[in-house]
């Protein structure tokens, strides 16, 4: 990555003639503050100027290049997730999994993976989240600028990463509540504001039971103890409403869910779709991705990303199957 | 044996007497050791045991009034019992794990005579002086307001002395000293005990608040001074048919590190239909030594409940006896030990069930925290030929926290009957990776995860005690040994 601003002309950058050229929206390549700066833990603070800062870069364009740049892209749209070549093997038996996965997430969109079993798209999403299971063995992962192989799982949370879990274990003996006024509270302090008593806690949760359509006695229980599959799908899509975040990975939500259920879901993420955040769904079917619809979507294969297009890949993949998204 | 010498006593000529059948003179006629070993005795007699003995009898008063026969009837049968107990060594399967030296190295001596009357009564929330209560104190009772009128006609929690019904001292003293499973402890607080306190509630009376017995050790030594005062309340509870009453026994730590001994006694007489939820609590000084036993007799239908949290004590024991002398009883046990500190926790309980249809469930929890701290599980549940239809469930769980923490489990369960559903499980483990997980990935660090997993591990016990004033004081004391220090 180059550390001067590069030129903005019609040069493209050396990653654009990687195999997942399709991926890359034009020719503008990623703005070179988000890329160029060397990770720091001050980065988060350093994000909340942000507005300054893109204005100076946007002020830098010239007005030819802006005219230059494809409709879609809008300029000067902030990079939330840069993955670059990451492999990563299962931390007990050396497997490797992940064997070079390219990713790049602006916010405000919506991006779907989709693939077959076993190619490595809940690993790359647990990978991400800094799950112990696994070890990363090369490349970068991105995000907002800080480098996320150097942050614990907590400071990933806290920086604006979740992830809902394809199977959501169970913590006898912690309420929801409880559960959820401690995460809420870890937020709160890291922005340092101060933290909610049960009580106020209380008032700001309630309301988000609605939107999921869940009753009030659901915070007395126990965390996903004696949940369906549903019931805990709800629970951590819940949990993205009371916590909120810039990037929601969403680990195959529909799957246990009934249409019902699955409408209610997507009506709370797309709820809380704003131009500022994004979401990246996991899922084998065509059904959740005409709930909320999706700009990108990446096929993976063998742990790497083989193709990306847009909905029209669902489709084809809905009627002839994996061999016919290969041919496409 | 023979080699043995103790120089400070001064030995007389063999009497045909054992040492504590007549009443003595006590004037020091003291038996020579050596001579009681009369070839009739099957067991040795352990020096060590009969001096303790001879100076827990010296330390109390002789008889006086004849109400105190249902007393001298206990004292009769333990000293008995302990001219062929010795002192359990590592080899007696009971203490195998449990190492008692701590107590047997010590000096021992039993506590001096009731204590100052200046004693002032510890605080207490307000809740708690409303309830009906009593306060023993080193092994005496001492009124600190009890609060004792608010009881229903009939029943009588107080002193044996005290006692003014003859039929109900008659009454208790049918069921004295009939316990052969008791072991040496048992039989050190029968001879040492002075004073029986009673908790009688006649048939068909259910007593709406929980009598509250709080257990304070008064006399202490410093610590490090290898001395222990040794204090042996006792306390019967008689539920007659149909009865009900909650039990909260606390047994208080006081401030500062003192070093004692408490060896605390509960007998309890379960009629017919009756039920009983004791509470016991826990919370001595971390160099106090805490050997306890409770010995339930439950009738037909009766139901008896017990919720205990452990935390104090550098050896803490608890013997449970449960003995079924009907059909259809209940029976539940919900334990939780916490070894924070350098001490060992010990739960070994007995369930003897000889008759059809019972149902029990037992719960023992207990998480190890220190690298020198131990817990130890001896569950029993001996279900023989005629407990036909039993049902009877066991399960511990524990957790060891620190590394060479250590835990000692031996769930058994010994069946005769055959048309029984029996099941016992263990499990020993740290807190679990994934769950650990879960509370990182919504950002919260892994301290705070551990803290909150820790506590909830041991709130399925806590939440089972009946009484909230008692749940909530056992919660405070639990995060308070969770704040690192």
């Amino acid at each position: 990555m180059a550390s001067a601003p590069p030129s903005l002309s019609t040069a493209r950058p050396p990653t654009a003639a990687s195999p997942h050229g399709d991926r890359r929206r034009g020719a503008l390549p990623p703005l070179p503050s988000c890329g160029a700066r060397p990770p720091s833990r001050g980065g988060l603070r350093a994000l909340r100027s942000v507005p300054l800062r893109r204005c100076a870069v946007r002020a830098a364009l010239s007005t030819a290049d802006r005219s230059a740049a494809p409709v879609e892209s809008g300029g000067g749209k902030e990079l939330l997730l840069e993955v670059r070549d990451l492999t990563a093997v299962i931390a007990e038996t050396g497997q490797e999994i992940l064997k070079g996965v390219d990713l790049t997430i602006y916010e405000g969109e919506v991006h779907a993976i989709m693939g077959k079993n076993g190619s490595g798209k809940s690993t790359f999403a647990k990978v991400l989240v800094g799950h112990p299971d696994y070890e990363v063995t090369g490349g970068s992962m991105m995000f907002k600028g800080e480098n996320l192989l150097e942050m614990e799982p907590e400071d990933r949370s806290l920086a604006g990463l979740f992830m809902s879990f394809q199977s959501p274990i169970e913590i006898p003996g912690v309420s929801n509540a409880d559960f959820l006024n401690m995460a809420y509270n870890a937020r709160r302090r890291k922005l340092n504001q101060p933290e909610l008593s049960p009580i106020e806690f209380w008032a700001y949760v309630y309301p988000k039971l609605d939107l999921l359509n869940m009753k009030a006695d659901f915070l007395n229980r126990n965390v996903n103890e004696g949940f369906s599959g549903g019931e805990r799908k709800r629970n951590e899509i819940l949990q993205l409403a009371v916590l909120g975040a810039e990037l929601a990975i969403l680990d195959e939500i529909d799957s246990g869910l009934d249409v019902d259920a699955l409408r209610d879901v997507a009506k709370a993420v797309n709820g809380l779709l704003t131009p500022k955040n994004s979401v990246l769904m996991i899922t084998h079917y065509l059904r959740l991705l005409e709930f909320i619809e999706p700009r990108y979507i990446h096929v993976m294969e063998n742990g790497k990303i083989v193709k990306t297009g847009d909905i029209s890949i669902a489709k084809t993949l809905e009627k002839e199957g994996f061999k016919g998204v290969s041919e496409m | 044996m023979a080699a043995l010498a103790f120089p400070r006593h001064i030995r007389t000529p063999p009497k045909p007497s054992s040492f504590s059948n007549k009443p003595k003179a006590k004037a020091r006629t003291r038996i020579s050791v050596r001579s009681s070993l009369a070839p009739p005795q099957l067991g040795f007699s352990d020096p060590f045991v009969l001096e303790l003995a001879e100076a827990l009898e010296d330390s109390l008063p002789s008889p006086s009034s004849p109400k105190l026969s249902p007393l001298q009837r206990i004292r009769d049968a333990s000293s008995e019992t302990l001219l062929s107990t010795p002192w359990p060594s590592r080899k007696d399967e009971p203490f195998r794990f449990t190492d008692t030296s701590f107590i047997k190295n010590s000096t021992i001596y039993p506590v001096s005579r009731p204590p100052p009357q200046s004693l002032e009564a510890p605080p207490a929330s307000c809740e708690e002086t409303q309830l009906p209560q009593l306060a023993i104190v080193d092994g005496y009772i001492v009124d600190f307001g009890s609060n004792l009128s608010g009881l229903p006609d009939g029943v009588y929690v107080g002193s044996l002395s005290n006692a003014t019904s003859e039929s109900l001292v008659e009454r208790i003293g049918e069921f004295v000293s009939g316990f052969d499973w008791g072991d040496l402890f048992w039989s050190i607080n029968g001879v040492g005990a002075p004073d029986l306190a009673v908790i009688y509630v006649p048939a068909g009376c259910r007593v709406e608040n929980p009598v509250h017995l709080r257990y304070y050790s008064a006399e202490a030594s410093d610590e490090g001074s290898n001395r222990l005062p040794l204090s042996n309340p006792r306390v019967f509870v008689l539920v007659e048919k149909g009865g009900e009453v909650d039990i909260v026994e606390e047994f208080m730590g006081g401030d500062g590190n003192r070093c004692y001994w408490a060896n605390p006694v509960l007998e309890v007489v379960l009629g017919e239909g009756g039920k009983i939820r004791h509470s016991y609590v826990q919370n001595q000084s971390p160099c106090a030594a805490h050997i306890k036993w409770t010995s339930v007799q439950q009738e037909a239908e009766s139901t008896y409940q017990l919720v205990e949290v452990s935390s104090g004590g550098k050896l803490s024991r608890h013997n449970l006896h449960v003995q079924q002398l009907g059909p259809d009883t209940v029976t539940e046990l919900s334990t939780l030990h916490l070894a924070f500190n350098e001490q060992t926790q010990d739960l070994h309980s007995r369930l003897v069930l000889d008759y059809p249809r019972g149902s029990s469930r037992q719960l023992h929890k207990c998480i190890v925290a220190n690298s020198q701290g131990q817990a130890v599980f001896d569950g029993n549940v001996k279900v023989n030929r005629y407990a036909q239809q039993t049902d009877a469930g066991q399960l511990t769980r524990s957790l060891l926290l620190e590394p060479r923490a250590t835990v000692n489990v031996k769930p058994n369960l010994q069946i005769i009957a055959d048309d029984v559903k029996c099941s016992h499980g263990a499990a020993i483990s740290d807190l679990e990776e994934s769950q650990l997980f879960y509370f990182q990935a919504r950002g919260i660090d892994p301290k705070t995860a551990r803290k909150a997993l820790v506590f909830s591990f041991g709130a399925e016990v806590v939440s089972q005690l009946p009484n909230s004033f008692v749940q909530k004081k056992v919660e405070n004391q639990i995060r308070e040994l969770l704040v690192p220090r």
